[in-house]
């Protein structure tokens, strides 16, 4: 037997070579296949072998790839901090955008409601002196306006166009000393002359003493004069005072209007409250807009009252 | 003795080295663009030890290389078994009937080896009814393989021939080495 496995050696060894392999196949690929304890000799050596080089081929594309990104890092930087200062600004711009659309849409909201014909326009400038509280707006006779017309916002009277360029007009508020405005307490009717008298306060002058005006009451335009149309608020009343003896009382009107935020005012060229009469002059005729030429019978005369000089 | 003892050493460091190769060709060649040059440190081996070893150690050995190879790859169990042994049966009997006298006439047929791996390893999934999807990348790969794997031959025949003149495996070396011995035992 010895004898005959060492005289076909070869061909057993052959075909347990040929055999152990086909043996070994297994078609049932998706068996679960565990490793042998030899299996596991050879993952022990081998595993950490190749973490050592993942690791290693990890850090290395990684190095290189921080290489490459630092060298664009200062670049980049200055990209962002370029796109960063343009995105600030148009965040910003969008903001004052949108406060400027409430602030658009109110004064739409107010022009409807009092079908007033108006112009739109932006305050520019603020008087030189401190003595006097002219404003200037980007918005002249080109776009219609002439003196003596109303000015307001949605929040009541800011005052009346002075003069006019071509492109600019200035505005007398009622907040200065010069302007003047007949004006009725809403509750109780009671009437009087609203006039400047410091940079937050107006006073409500020829109030008799016997008419009823208490604090908190709200002063409306009358409506005469032609200027402004009736209705619209001028203040409301913040301290009265009624002296011993007298004709007349003591009023001080807070403007409803508050001037240290005025950016946008409506300037009204036309008013169905008013009975205006309307002269069209050769320089509105250049402007966009035509607008009326306010000279009405009723104007009374404080209402017509210039200012003794410009101070913008 | 020291030079029986490295003799002895030979196997396992070959196996070892067959096992780190391994480790390296599925971690360093497992990323991208890399694996597209991926080569086959077991199918040198396979080949290394149908050249140079006897055949019943020559067969152990592929074995081994193959389950080697098969713990470091989802192919079915088996697969690799067979195609290295059939290779080894392969270059085992080429090199009885041709004589490989020179480094390039081993090179040329690593790469002509590793063309008929390809395509035994492709026959064999196609009995196992897998090749449907792999056929084409078999043969797409086929050229770029074999010549990868001529090219990483010329360094690790070299490394395996220092190894095997090292370890006393060598025929040279070995025949060196039962000279001396014989002389020792006749007492020169």
């Amino acid at each position: 037997m010895i004898q005959y496995i060492k005289e076909y050696r070869f061909y057993i060894i052959l075909f347990l070579f040929i055999l152990i392999p086909i043996v070994g196949i297994d078609t049932s690929t998706r068996a679960p296949r565990n490793y042998r304890f030899y299996d596991r000799v050879i993952v022990t050596i081998t595993s950490p072998i190749q973490s050592a080089i993942q690791w290693t081929l990890d850090h290395l594309v990684a190095g290189y790839q921080n290489y490459i990104y630092l060298l664009h890092t200062r670049q980049e930087n200055l990209a962002l901090t370029e796109e960063n200062r343009k995105l600030l600004n148009t965040i910003a711009s969008l903001r004052e955008t949108q406060h400027e659309n409430v602030r658009l849409r109110g004064l739409l909201n107010f022009r409807e409601k009092l079908k007033l014909d108006t112009v739109v326009a932006r305050v520019i400038g603020k008087d030189v002196s401190t003595e006097f509280r002219a404003i200037r707006i980007n918005r002249g006779e080109s776009s219609g306006l002439r003196p003596d017309m109303a000015v307001v916002t949605a929040e009541g009277v800011v005052g009346r166009v002075l003069r006019t360029t071509q492109d600019s007009a200035d505005i007398v508020t009622i907040l200065d000393v010069l302007s003047a405005i007949d004006a009725i307490v809403e509750r109780s009717r009671a009437r009087g002359i609203v006039e400047g008298m410091t940079d937050d306060v107006c006073q409500l002058r020829f109030a008799l003493r016997t008419d009823d005006i208490e604090p908190g009451d709200l002063l409306i335009s009358s409506g005469l004069g032609g200027i402004f149309p009736k209705g619209v608020p001028v203040g409301t009343v913040s301290k009265v005072h009624r002296k011993r003896f007298g004709i007349t009382q003591e009023v001080e009107i807070k403007p409803s209007v508050d001037f240290t935020r005025l950016e946008e005012v409506l300037v009204i060229t036309h008013h169905e409250a008013s009975p205006v009469r309307h002269e069209t002059t050769p320089q509105a005729t250049q402007g966009t807009q035509t607008a009326p030429a306010i000279n009405s019978p009723a104007l009374g005369p404080i209402e017509r009252t210039q200012p003794k000089g410009t101070h913008l | 003795m020291t030079r029986l003892i490295l003799r002895m050493l030979n196997v396992p460091a070959l196996l070892l080295i067959v096992a780190l190769g391994a480790a390296i060709q599925s971690s360093f060649f497992a990323s991208h663009p890399l694996i597209y040059v991926q080569p086959d440190i077991v199918l040198l081996a396979v080949i290394w030890c149908g050249l140079k070893r006897e055949f019943l150690e020559g067969g152990i050995l592929t074995l081994l290389f193959a389950n080697i190879a098969e713990i470091h790859s989802a192919a079915p169990r088996g697969l690799f078994l067979t195609s290295y042994m059939a290779i080894f049966l392969g270059i085992h009997a080429i090199s009885r009937m041709v004589v490989i006298p020179n480094m390039v006439s081993l090179i040329k047929i690593t790469i002509f080896t590793t063309a008929a791996w390809k395509l035994i390893t492709l026959l064999i999934l196609a009995f196992l009814d897998k090749a449907q999807n792999q056929w084409r990348h078999t043969l797409i790969m086929l050229l770029p393989g074999s010549a990868i794997e001529g090219a990483l031959g010329i360094w690790v025949f070299r490394w395996l021939d220092r190894l095997d003149t090292v370890t006393f495996k060598s025929a040279h070396a070995r025949q060196a080495l039962e000279d001396e011995l014989q002389l020792e035992r006749e007492g020169i």
